[in-house]
């Protein structure tokens, strides 16, 4: 009985191995691994990644794959995570770049730098990070060697999420995907915020159209003094401390709006023109 | 203790020993009123506030912190500072840097009415220095307050040309303290902090499923003048808990994070807390463990838990030391498996395992026929131990 509850144990951890894309080191010239991958789980992200795997989690982590890679006195080491969905994959990636560079083409989205390259494909979201011996040396050519062969082997979309394509790119600083409490708001679970020169947008969506109507109402009694606005649905606006001027509309399932701009009039006028975008 | 001592009396047991430790020097609590500050539209009630001094570096701290780590948006982080709550702590890790910006984003101005903390997980000097510009860059900032050695569990993760990197940034303005970060080792780590005389604050995880050693070395720390700041404070919290496990209802019941905070709280060699804050709800729930301290009801939710987990968790207390006929150290080898799953800290009980003798190693305890260890408090020894066994040889 032991012996078969041992063996399916181990089919079901080849089974699992077998689902998972394991990074090797041949991606660039002299480049060997220096032990084994080392898997994760929720249970022991913490292990690795210390306080920082709540962030993961947040974004609905499944597992990840690390190995460390060694040429010469450089130690590079690649974290392949595996994501619910290749929103939450994306949604890590917009979470970890630098917004004052440039998005690669790779996958759906990266970022490479000297000694450190970021992307996410599909639900994989990747992270290479170079210890190098020289600290200021440009390890560029390495990190896209790398970046390149990985993407290579995932399977996924590399399209960005839609809903990105809804905001406005005028005087757009970035987009983040924000796994819980948009606008530092409980009601708003989970959704798009996209930061401009001046005030912030914002796209949820809810599970059906009523669920949608019962948050919109919860906030709309949330801030004292909203007056209704004529967009989608239904709107209100008002002026509320922390996020300024406010308009918040609701479109179906989607409830979408802007704030902290300096009077709620301009963030109903902004959220009309988004909500024509809105399908 | 009896033989049938509950976890919820040692729970209370564990509270009343706490409470009768001497108030240390350092240690004072005072209370304000701080500025009402409403929620996005809604009005908030003002909230009490509690005060302790920070170690040595005498810095008056709110006992409630703020983790910045998962914080949501910038607005949360600035409404605490009107609430009055004045630690706030970030990594220089978290989301690649991208933490660092929105706590700079939420402090804006009032950067210096408050205590700045961050970490660097550098793992060589170069590294450590160039991680230091670049918080102090990202933070907005010419100085930070408290600058931690990340994720440190042992003397020979910390070493001594980082020690220097730290106090040479001290000497030149960028950084008022220094300290370490950990997760796991602080019966060993924290004396060795101590009799090192170089570190002003430690950032440890603390919470009401620890034993006793944990408490033993926090006050010890304490009491040689370290500032001690509490996280993982919540137990986890409940995100790694998975559907259907009981403990994941226990958790997320209302007041139960709030009942962790508050036992946190409750031990006066702890200077501040820094709960993870996602929103604004949560910012609100955490302010009221200044306000109302720990209850009956409170301990009851926390003895549920505590009972929830009493098969699986062993409190050291040592009366089982010589009942195994194999002459296993089944606390010891109880305690690596806490450092697996209940600490999240893996490595840390296999490391731990492996060093056992190899006879103790090669032992399986599905071999013997009946375990001779009986748990005056319940933990199921044999299971326990062929899981500890499982996991790590």
């Amino acid at each position: 009985m032991k012996s078969a509850a041992f063996l399916l144990t181990v089919l079901v951890a080849m089974g699992t191995a077998r689902a998972q894309v394991a990074p090797d080191c041949h991606f660039a010239p002299g480049w060997e691994s220096s032990g084994s991958v080392r898997q994760f789980t929720a249970e022991n992200l913490y292990d690795y990644k210390d306080g920082a795997a709540d962030g993961y989690l947040s974004y609905g982590f499944a597992r990840m794959s690390s190995i460390d890679c060694k040429s010469g006195p450089d130690t590079l080491t690649i974290d392949l995570s595996e994501m619910n969905d290749a929103d939450a994959a994306y949604g890590l990636f917009t979470s970890n770049r630098d917004p004052k560079l440039p998005i690669a083409k790779i996958g759906m989205g990266g970022q490479i730098q000297s000694q450190s390259a970021i992307f996410a494909k599909g639900k994989y979201y990747v992270e290479i990070v170079e210890v190098a011996d020289n600290a200021e040396a440009d390890h560029t050519a390495v990190m896209q060697a790398f970046a390149a062969g990985i993407e290579k082997r995932l399977e996924g979309r590399v399209t960005t999420p839609e809903a990105l394509l809804w905001f406005s790119q005028d005087n757009l600083d970035t987009v983040k995907l924000v796994p819980e409490s948009v606008l530092g708001l409980k009601l708003l679970k989970r959704g798009y915020v996209a930061k401009y020169k001046q005030g912030q947008a914002f796209v949820v969506l809810e599970a059906t159209p009523e669920s949608a109507a019962e948050v919109f109402k919860k906030l709309r009694e949330h801030f004292d003094g909203a007056t209704p606005a004529q967009i989608a649905d239904e709107a209100f606006q008002a002026k509320a401390p922390y996020l300024d001027g406010i308009c918040v509309f609701r479109k179906g399932r989607y409830l979408a709006g802007y704030t902290n701009l300096p009077d709620a009039q301009q963030a109903a006028a902004l959220a009309a023109k988004l909500a024509t975008r809105i399908p | 203790m009896s033989s049938n001592t509950s976890r919820r009396e040692f729970l209370t047991t564990g509270l009343s020993a706490g409470l009768a430790l001497p108030v240390l020097g350092a240690t004072s609590a005072m209370a304000l009123e701080p500025q009402s500050a409403p929620q996005a539209g809604k009005a908030a009630s003002p909230a009490k506030l509690d005060y302790r001094t920070l170690g040595r570096t005498g810095l008056k701290v709110t006992t409630v912190g703020m983790g910045c780590m998962i914080t949501s948006d910038p607005s949360v982080i600035t409404r605490a500072v009107d609430l009055g709550i004045n630690y706030f702590d970030t990594a220089r890790g978290y989301q690649q840097g991208n933490n660092e910006r929105l706590v700079a984003a939420g402090l804006g101005a009032k950067r210096k009415q408050v205590i700045l903390s961050t970490k660097s997980h550098a793992p060589n000097k170069e590294e450590l220095q160039k991680h230091l510009d670049t918080s102090l860059r990202e933070l907005n900032t010419d100085y930070i307050d408290i600058w931690y050695l990340h994720a440190r569990s042992k003397p020979e993760d910390i070493p001594d040309d980082q020690i220097e990197v730290q106090q040479l940034a001290k000497k030149q303005g960028k950084v008022r303290f220094t300290g370490v970060s950990t997760h796991s080792g602080q019966p060993q780590l924290l004396p060795w902090m101590v009799q090192k005389g170089v570190f002003d604050v430690v950032l440890s995880a603390y919470n009401f499923t620890m034993d006793a050693s944990m408490d033993k070395a926090i006050d010890a720390a304490a009491k040689a003048g370290l500032g001690v700041v509490a996280m993982k404070v919540m137990a986890g919290g409940a995100r790694r808990l998975k559907p259907g496990d009981p403990n994941l209802k226990r958790l997320t019941q209302e007041g139960a994070m709030l009942a962790a905070l508050k036992w946190v709280i409750k031990k006066p060699s702890i200077a501040t807390t820094i709960p993870s804050i996602t929103d604004m709800d949560q910012l609100d729930e955490n302010l009221k463990a200044m306000a109302n301290p720990l209850s009956a009801g409170d301990e009851k939710i926390l003895s549920a838990h505590l009972d929830a987990i009493r098969p699986l968790y062993c409190r050291l207390c040592g009366q089982c030391d010589g009942d195994c006929q194999k002459g296993l150290p089944v606390a010891d080898v109880l305690r690596y498996l806490t450092y697996a799953d209940g600490y999240g800290q893996f490595a840390l009980g296999r490391e731990r395992f492996l060093e056992l003798s190899a006879e103790h190693q090669a032992v399986r305890c599905g071999d013997c026929a009946v375990c001779t260890v009986n748990c005056p408090h319940g933990v199921q020894v044999p299971s326990q131990m062929a899981r500890a066994q499982e996991l790590f040889a």
